[in-house]
């Protein structure tokens, strides 16, 4: 099966980029939390393990070479929290993956935000948290301006 | 019949501890904190220091359009340089914080000690195994650590291990566990510690029961200067499970620059 085409860029969507607080042991050695890239490709292998899940997906070069890339997550005792399962992601599946790339550039990434072929999207189970907080800070921010009124 | 079963299901796993038994309250499964700013800062170990720094960046409207997780990170340097550092020894200051990458538990998927135990992220599942016990278990490493509540003492000429001799007590709805006997490995924040480092640990429970938090107290005449105090949440989530660690890769590559 003919993978699909790989894309790498970076992009400037920092609403995608969800800073590492739940980053499993140590993540600054291997990746680069200031560059952001997307890769496209098909699905091997979802291993939904700790200390730290692994996916491995099969992504075609602009010569049609294929290479298979890992991308890390973060542990299952963090995306099983967040409603993560071994079925979360499942050989086969084409996939546009966002992630931090590694500081050598090698095939591996640390996941940020997954679109599979129907548009349905993954993100760090810490999403969520975040957007509560923020959403909180977004309402001590009108208490404090209502308060000066 | 089916709506009753739903029903007691529902029932079992929203419940929380029973708040007026002293001993058994602390039981069950307890994860990441609840969703606001302070708890998430805490989700891990934090400083009286690095919360009134966090509350301060909050509260500065200059700061309003800057995502929380640009002022978490500058209230957890704040805490590093401002309390950590000036705590830490001589020798320690020297060499802190140490390179991440030169962690075993990350070069060598070494279990942690409870040092650094005590403060990891996500599950912690409390119970009582028999009368004079408690069994701590992590989601981290799944790392099991018995705390005794018999009174007895550190077997004379027992050498050091990971996780120490935990000893525990209650003080009115306080948790107490003091671990000694600690062998000398990394603390959670970035700096190692001797083999005679002790640490007491305070736990207590919310007045709804779903909100678990920890007061510990680390004293080591050999890497500190003077005791640190480190602080740490819980929610209860009677429904995570703690799965088992398998797979552990070692790194193979690294960076030229952090």
């Amino acid at each position: 099966m003919k993978t699909s085409h790989a894309v790498l860029f970076t992009i400037l969507a920092s609403a995608l980029v969800v800073r590492h607080v739940e980053a499993h042991h140590s993540f600054a050695p291997v990746y680069d939390a200031k560059r952001t890239i997307v890769v496209e490709g098909v699905v091997k292998e979802f291993r939904f393990i700790n200390p730290h899940a692994l996916m491995l997906m099969d992504v075609a070069d602009d010569t049609g070479k294929v290479v298979t890339w890992t991308v890390e997550f973060a542990g299952r005792l963090n995306l099983g929290e967040g409603g993560w399962n071994e079925r979360t992601v499942t050989p086969g599946q084409k996939v546009t993956v966002t992630g931090n790339p590694t500081h050598t550039n090698s095939p591996r990434m640390f996941f940020l935000h997954l679109v599979r072929a129907d548009g349905s999207e993954l993100f760090p189970p810490s999403k969520a948290r975040q957007d509560a907080i923020e959403e909180q800070r977004r309402q001590r921010a009108r208490e404090r301006t209502d308060g000066k009124q | 019949m089916r709506q009753c079963l739903a029903i007691a299901i529902v029932a079992a796993l929203t419940a929380v501890p029973a708040t007026s038994q002293s001993h058994s309250n602390f039981e069950g499964m307890w994860s990441d904190p609840p969703f606001t700013a302070e708890d998430t800062f805490c989700a891990a170990w934090c400083t009286d220091v690095g919360l009134a720094r966090l509350e301060a960046l909050l509260d500065n409207p200059a700061n309003d359009k800057r995502p929380f997780a640009d002022l978490s990170a500058e209230a957890e340097r704040y805490q590093r340089d401002q309390y950590i550092r000036p705590h830490l020894s001589d020798a320690n200051v020297k060499k802190f914080p140490l390179d991440p990458a030169a962690d075993p538990g990350f070069l060598r998927c070494e279990p942690w000690g409870v040092a650094r135990q005590i403060a990891a992220r996500h599950q912690l599942q409390i119970r009582q195994t028999g009368r004079d016990r408690l069994d701590l278990r992590y989601g981290e490493w799944d790392a099991h650590r018995t705390v005794y509540l018999d009174g007895r003492q550190r077997p004379a000429g027992q050498a050091p291990t990971a996780m120490g001799f935990s000893v525990g007590h209650y003080e009115g709805g306080m948790l107490v566990i003091e671990t000694t006997g600690i062998a000398a490995n990394l603390t959670s924040y970035s700096s190692d510690h001797s083999d005679r480092l002790r640490i007491v640990e305070r736990y207590t429970r919310s007045s709804d029961g779903k909100r678990l938090s920890l007061t510990a107290t680390l004293d080591d005449p050999v890497s500190l200067r003077q005791p640190i105090e480190l602080k740490k949440v819980w929610s209860w989530a009677p429904t995570s499970e703690i799965a088992p660690y398998k797979g552990c890769q070692r790194p193979t590559e690294f960076s030229t620059g952090k």
